[in-house]
């Protein structure tokens, strides 16, 4: 007897076969937020040693760091005051906040809402279409200026800096400065703007300590891999040491990127960045920023600075010590006491795919970047869990190329277009916004994103697809758990 | 003194099609010309192209049009062929190249070509070949030839692979190569490396897969390849066609006419050089490994005013490459244990 099948009943039997082997991103992992118990959505933990207190007044810095961290900066006439004339966001924390404060962007977009928040007025600014209420916190960049009439790209003039989003203008706090936003449309019909997204900052202090030989001799180790993997240093300009913050490892220090971010994300100038900041095209061309939008603080430049009478009337002498430092102080040092993530052994999956999926992770050679743990940092001078500490990072800090997929035409220091400092993927289990401008939510897009011409990743890529289905699940599990 | 443009290398190979119809140095140019009314050009690009990555880190690039270099090897759907070492591999039915390499680095590293299995219906590939070529000038490993670079290999495998057949010399093609074989328990994947020296650089084929017949059929394939007479596991010295190898001949009493060039820039990154010396001691070719287009300027300006001792060879002048270093000094980690590529130190204004 001759059976024959139904094609459809066989297309659907296919199907299921296929959907119930298929390896899919587990999503943010529930649980505990950063794997400690304790931590809360508003409350990150600082290291083992400051929450001893070790040394004295630590903790209270800490905490001061924290609650400076999520002050809403207004332009004038407040407790905080120099935010603009442009900026991204209000609040370091609006952009910092997954799974907790100090992370990375949250699932809901607070940039989205600055017009409804009345952050901006919707009168003199629009949100931008790549802004989405549950998309990635942005930050934009164009990589090349326009030219003079603004119709097409000048790929000859390289420009890569931040076009921050919105503007003061309109604000009853901002007086009568009249700016526009950057030509956000006219950028993205050229194909001119790009996107970096916040990178998470737990840990942070370690990364800071490592001692540059420790990275160098991780480099020596990971030579000769064979998966043609060969990542080189972004250095600082000065003094010609390795930098290791940002998305390129542009930044050397945790002070420089504070300082920094409060001048380019926040509008306000600092000790580090003593100006009031104009967008790129404005400062090339010498124009500036216009009489009428500076100094909108009314109290002078730098708008943030050390308080040489400490703000606190505390009777608490820590306290009163905490609050004399400026505010870019206050966030390095909360970013230095951050505690790292803790990696979860059982979810996703279960112990025996987590730990499966971490032998496949350096088996196909994702290890080789994403150094799971560096040994160890310098003796600190801050708190002594920051000194002689292995760094679980699962980063080399290097630079590598990544190819035309990755690329964003943007020069950083020593980094080229497609040139990026391996993201550190401690926490990356309950992140829900990956690579540097924060394209996709699925990590398994993310690591197949890592192929591309021109990428020191391909390979890599290539043993990972060649892999069963049941290990590639395990090797998602892995990174969700961490 | 006459500018010298370097070309980027890897323009011709990796980016070749991408900037076809795109040259940017013509339509910016044109463009000016245009906006200065000197009359009519091409529209200008009005919009960034995709996929091609314009604004560059340190990369490579040589100082005329003609010398082969390692990286502008030809991948057609029959082969890859290396005009620089003088071979060509047969692809395999159902392999090809999906995605190009990434731009030498500044150890003397070179992608050649990525190979893989077309992928199957359930996205899996079966294997994956990467050919890749250690500069032996420039190798930050205690090794100085290709036998001793796999060796090395071996050795310090790390504890996620076992190895399943030490390295040893084979025969592929009529030339004798180097091969080593390891595993990881835990994937099942298998990896066999067979490399061979040409032109002091170590070339490697890499063989990637779960199933040990892909690896072997591959293998196997080797044979048809063509190669020159001095690949060698210790050979692999020049010669032929090509001109000879010679570590750190740019040193001493060979050079007899020396100008330093004068970094600006701050960058403190290592800048490999691989120069080919005439018979009459003069710079014939110069290859930047790995280096930004000022420093390439530069350092290529002062080369060409270098003069070497002819090196002689049987009574008789013959050309020589080697290698130089500039910049910053290479990892110093790396080099323990093994002797420093030549160095010319770079005078550089006060840090402060």
């Amino acid at each position: 007897m001759v059976r024959t099948q139904h094609p459809a009943a066989f297309v659907v039997g296919l199907l299921m076969i296929s959907a119930a082997s298929a390896q899919t991103d587990p999503g943010v992992r529930a649980g505990a937020i950063n794997g400690q118990t304790g931590a809360t959505a508003t409350t990150p933990l600082p290291l083992a040693s400051v929450t001893a207190n070790n040394p004295t007044g630590s903790l209270e810095f800490f905490e001061d760091g924290l609650t400076r961290f999520q002050n809403v900066e207004v332009v004038s006439g407040g407790d905080d005051n120099g935010l603009g004339p442009r900026f991204n966001f209000n609040q370091c924390s609006g952009c910092h906040s997954q799974p907790t404060i100090g992370g990375s962007g949250p699932a809901s977009n607070p940039e989205a809402a600055v017009i409804s928040a009345g952050i901006v007025s919707g009168s003199t600014n629009s949100i931008p279409s790549f802004i989405t209420a549950n998309g990635p916190t942005r930050e934009a960049r164009f990589p090349f200026f326009f030219n003079s009439t603004g119709t097409a790209v000048n790929t000859s003039a390289p420009n890569g800096g931040v076009e921050d989003l919105y503007t003061v203008s309109g604000r009853a706090d901002a007086g009568s400065c009249s700016l526009q936003q950057p030509s956000f449309a006219t950028a993205q019909s050229l194909n001119d703007i790009i996107f970096r997204i916040p990178t998470p900052l737990f840990g942070a202090g370690l990364v800071e300590n490592i001692d540059d030989s420790t990275l160098l001799k991780n480099q020596v180790a990971q030579g000769g891999n064979g998966l043609g993997i060969s990542g080189s240093f972004n250095r600082n300009g000065n003094d010609g040491t390795i930098a290791r913050f940002g998305w390129k490892a542009q930044n050397k220090s945790l002070d420089l990127f504070s300082g920094e971010a409060y001048n380019v994300e926040m509008g306000i100038s600092n000790e580090t960045f003593p100006q009031d900041r104009p967008l790129p095209g404005e400062e090339t061309q010498g124009t500036g920023l216009p009489a009428n939008c500076l100094n909108l603080s009314h109290g002078g430049y730098p708008e943030d600075a050390t308080n040489f009478t400490p703000t606190s009337t505390s009777s608490d002498p820590a306290a009163v010590n905490a609050s004399i430092p400026s505010d870019v102080v206050a966030f390095a040092m909360f970013m230095k006491m951050l505690a790292p993530p803790v990696q979860s052994t059982t979810t996703p999956g279960g112990a025996t795919s987590i730990s499966h999926g971490s032998a496949v992770f350096n088996s196909v050679g994702c290890s080789v970047c994403h150094t799971p743990t560096l040994s160890s940092t310098q003796a600190s001078n801050v708190t002594p869990s920051l000194g002689n500490a292995a760094v679980s990072a699962f980063s080399d800090f290097e630079i590598h190329h990544m190819g035309t997929g990755l690329n964003d035409n943007v020069s950083q220091g020593n980094a080229g277009g497609d040139q990026f400092r391996t993201a550190p993927l401690w926490g990356v289990g309950q992140r829900i916004f990956f690579l540097h401008d924060g394209r996709t939510s699925n990590l398994l897009t993310a690591i197949r994103a890592h192929a591309s011409s021109g990428s020191e990743a391909s390979t890599v890529v290539s043993n990972f697809n060649s892999l069963s289905a049941a290990s590639q699940q395990d090797v998602l599990n892995f990174l969700r758990s961490l | 003194m006459r500018a010298r443009h370097f070309r980027d290398s890897r323009s011709r190979a990796a980016l070749g099609v991408a900037l076809a119809g795109l040259s940017l140095g013509c339509c910016v140019e044109s463009w000016s010309a245009a906006q200065n009314g000197s009359g009519a050009a091409p529209n200008p690009p009005a919009k960034v192209p995709a996929g091609v990555i314009l604004v560059k880190g340190a990369w490579s690039s040589d100082s005329d049009s003609t010398t082969p270099v390692p990286e502008a090897g030809t991948l057609t759907s029959r082969d890859y062929a290396s005009p620089y070492f003088h071979l060509s591999y047969p692809l395999a039915a159902g392999w090809a190249q999906k995605f190009t390499g990434p731009p030498p680095s500044d150890r003397g590293y070179y992608v050649l070509a990525q190979i893989q299995s077309a992928d199957a219906a359930d996205g899996r590939i079966r294997g994956s070949l990467l050919i890749a070529a250690q500069d032996m000038f420039f190798t930050p490993i205690a090794a100085s030839n290709a036998l001793e670079l796999v060796s090395y290999a071996g050795s310090h495998l790390r504890a996620d692979y076992r190895v399943e057949r030490p390295p040893a010399e084979v025969s592929v093609a009529g030339r004798s190569f180097v091969r080593l074989d390891y595993v990881s328990p835990v994937t099942g994947l298998h990896w066999a490396v067979l490399a061979t020296q040409i032109r002091c650089h170590t070339v490697q084929f890499t063989f990637t897969s779960i199933d040990p017949s892909v690896i072997e059929h591959l293998v196997a394939g080797m044979g048809d390849m063509t190669l020159p007479i001095e690949a060698g596991v210790s050979s692999g010295k020049g010669g032929g066609e090509a001109p000879l190898c010679v570590k750190d001949y740019a040193s001493g009493g060979n050079v007899l006419n020396r100008v330093d060039p004068i970094l600006t820039d701050r960058r403190f990154n290592s800048i490999p050089v691989r120069v080919v010396i005439d018979t009459s001691g003069k710079v014939k070719n110069i290859h930047f490994i790995s280096s930004f287009p000022e420093q390439a300027r530069t350092i290529g300006d002062a080369l060409q005013q270098w003069r070497f001792k002819p090196y002689m060879l049987n009574g008789k002048a013959v050309e020589v490459e080697t290698g130089i270093l500039f910049g910053a000094p290479p990892n110093r980690a790396l080099i323990s244990g093994r002797q420093e590529p030549q160095l010319v130190p770079a005078r550089k204004h006060d840090p402060t």
